[in-house]
């Protein structure tokens, strides 16, 4: 019985193993070592309006403009890690992630401030009428559960007296808000450039609560392009030639939204054309806002929310701020 | 004869799964379920169709890391499979090793293979490779140790070296075991890859879920699913192919089973 498989299956097993290997590099493409820098750039989440002038300054060839050669890489979750280990250049990252990781002692700074102004709030149905925070009471809340959630509902119903022990959280996690709030929960966090815009697509009305209205401390920056210390120490260079092309980028966001809705959905065609273009005019004037610059970031701005952190027992000590950011390479 | 037998078989299922669109199509259409909640498989079909080649792809990309995983863990397997195999302490050593390193979340793991190798092709090849390694591995040494002794000490008498045993013996009779290990292998494969690309990439069929989903396109992540599904079909169907051509005494065997 044994004679006549011998050495048969280790020839195909070997034939196998070797087309596997073999189609494997297929597809891979072989790079120029002497061409451009290249430049990893890493988002927060799925690409969206607030990346446009990442995409536009690819697009519009300002980033080769100054030797650069850049990859946008979603990696939602290890963008602070990736960027303080030195796997990449730039991320982008938020202010309370910042503020952490200035506490672990994680080597990041944040180079530029993508919104001048926090957009978030909490949304629900017209028809519950939840108008101010005082209407939280005795209504439901569904997000992902985290400590700084309910300290922000705290915080926003205090001024108006009203009972946080009366909110129902609820924890919804990755489910779309929206739908969230059509069937889960009352009222639910959301970022109004996108998923708000998205509710009036649908034709959803909504009451849309921001943050920064109810108490300025929450006006914090969301999102913020940060950079490693080490690459600020090295090659700060580097960043300046990053930063001139992306300023560059948002700029052409803010003035010409449809062309940099274009260049976003050129790298992210899976994304709903209507809702980017949507998004990008109501971002447009968002980005620089009242600021002198794009990108300008305030210390003011980055001790009140800390400030705030520290006020609901977020944080243990209140970290020195002018480590947080800087403005250095703006200009 | 076989192929006919072969398509006799799947009837029932076949049968089933239109059942369940069917029913699903009219539950979506006579509910008026919104589409963004659960899509129509009409629907489902239509976004297949206007993101073919965006599909392709990202496909190509999860391809190379499952492909490349694969690869990794049958060769890591077999060296390991086949050491255990020759020095039994080493497999009283590692073997319990094996199994508690299967206890470990893989969801716990992927971001630190993302911080140590970075963000390219790589950690999702070992996120892959450590998803598949086991299965086969645990099913080669099962294999190896099932071989008639008889058998080994005929060879042996007839002045066989190790090797020769190992090739002649022991490597066809552990085949079967090797093959269902590869077939439990490749279906997790697609899934390593996915999990890979939700923390971390450029391209891929994960980015195209989360995309899909972040921008509120359910339909589309329901094709993607189906390109999923149609993948893992496809790489199970290819290993029982090179099963049935890499070992045809299984296959006398079976077809005089069924007759």
């Amino acid at each position: 019985m044994y004679e006549n498989l011998k050495t048969q299956p280790l020839i195909y097993l070997v034939t196998f193993f070797l087309l596997i290997v073999v189609m494997v590099p297929m597809g891979c493409t072989a790079e120029d070592p002497d061409e451009p820098d290249q430049v990893m750039v890493l988002l927060d989440w799925t690409p969206n309006t607030n990346h446009s002038g990442l995409y536009a300054a690819i697009e519009q060839g300002y980033y080769l403009e100054e030797g650069l050669m850049v990859e946008i890489i979603e990696a939602p979750g290890s963008v602070v890690h990736m960027v303080a280990t030195g796997q990449a250049h730039f991320g982008v990252s938020f202010q309370e992630e910042v503020t952490y990781a200035l506490l672990s002692n994680m080597p990041v700074v944040s180079i530029a401030a993508i919104l001048q102004h926090n957009t978030s709030g909490f949304a629900s149905l017209k028809e519950k009428g939840i108008e101010t925070p005082a209407d939280f009471e005795g209504k439901s809340y569904g997000g992902w559960g985290s400590p700084v959630e309910e300290a922000t509902i705290k915080s926003l119903m205090k001024p108006y007296g009203a009972d946080f022990e009366q909110v129902d959280i609820i924890t919804t996690g990755e489910i779309d808000s929206l739908i969230v709030i059509e069937r889960e929960a009352d009222f639910a966090w959301i970022y109004y450039g996108w998923t708000g815009i998205e509710a009036e697509l649908k034709g959803m009305d909504l009451n849309f609560i921001e943050l920064r209205h109810i108490d300025p401390a929450l006006d914090y920056y969301t999102p913020v392009l940060i950079s490693g210390k080490n690459l600020i120490q090295e090659n700060p260079e580097l960043i300046e030639r990053f930063m001139r092309a992306t300023g560059k980028g948002y700029k052409l966001a803010i003035d010409n939204p449809e062309e940099a809705a274009r260049n976003l959905l050129a790298h992210a065609p899976e994304l709903d054309k209507e809702l980017v273009m949507a998004s990008q005019e109501w971002l447009a004037d968002k980005y620089q806002a009242n600021a002198e610059i794009w990108g300008l970031q305030q210390k003011e701005t980055w001790e009140a929310y800390s400030r705030w952190l520290f006020e609901f027992e977020l944080i243990e000590e209140m970290p020195d701020m002018e480590d947080a950011f800087t403005n250095e390479f703006l200009r | 004869m076989k192929k006919w037998k072969n398509i006799k078989s799947n009837l029932p299922a076949l049968g089933f799964l239109t059942f369940v669109v069917a029913l699903w199509e009219l539950f979506c259409r006579v509910a008026e379920i919104p589409p963004y909640i659960l899509p129509a498989p009409s629907e489902i079909a239509l976004a297949l169709g206007d993101n073919f080649l965006l599909l392709i792809f990202h496909t190509r990309i999860t391809l190379m890391a499952v492909l490349g995983g694969l690869a990794l863990a049958i060769l890591v397997a077999f060296v390991v499979a086949v050491a255990m195999d020759r020095w039994k302490p080493l497999k009283q050593t590692l073997y319990p090793v094996l199994v508690i390193s299967q206890a470990i979340p893989i969801f716990a793991l992927a971001p630190l293979m993302l911080i140590w190798f970075g963000v390219g092709l790589l950690p999702k090849v070992l996120i892959v490779a450590l998803v598949c390694f086991f299965p086969l591995a645990v099913n080669l040494v099962e294999g190896f140790s099932q071989v008639d002794p008889e058998a080994i000490d005929l060879m042996q008498t007839m002045q066989a070296n190790r090797w020769m045993i190992m090739s002649s013996i022991q490597l066809p009779f552990a085949m079967p075991y090797f093959f269902s290990g590869l077939k439990i292998a490749a279906t997790y494969s697609v899934l390593g890859a996915i999990i890979g690309e939700w923390l971390a990439a450029r391209a891929g069929l994960g980015i195209f879920m989360l995309r899909a989903m972040n921008s509120f396109r359910t339909s589309h992540l329901f094709a993607s699913i189906v390109i999923v599904i149609l993948l893992s079909l496809t790489l199970f169907k290819l290993v029982e192919a090179v099963g049935w051509i890499a070992m045809p005494w299984q296959r006398q065997s079976k077809d005089q089973l069924e007759g």
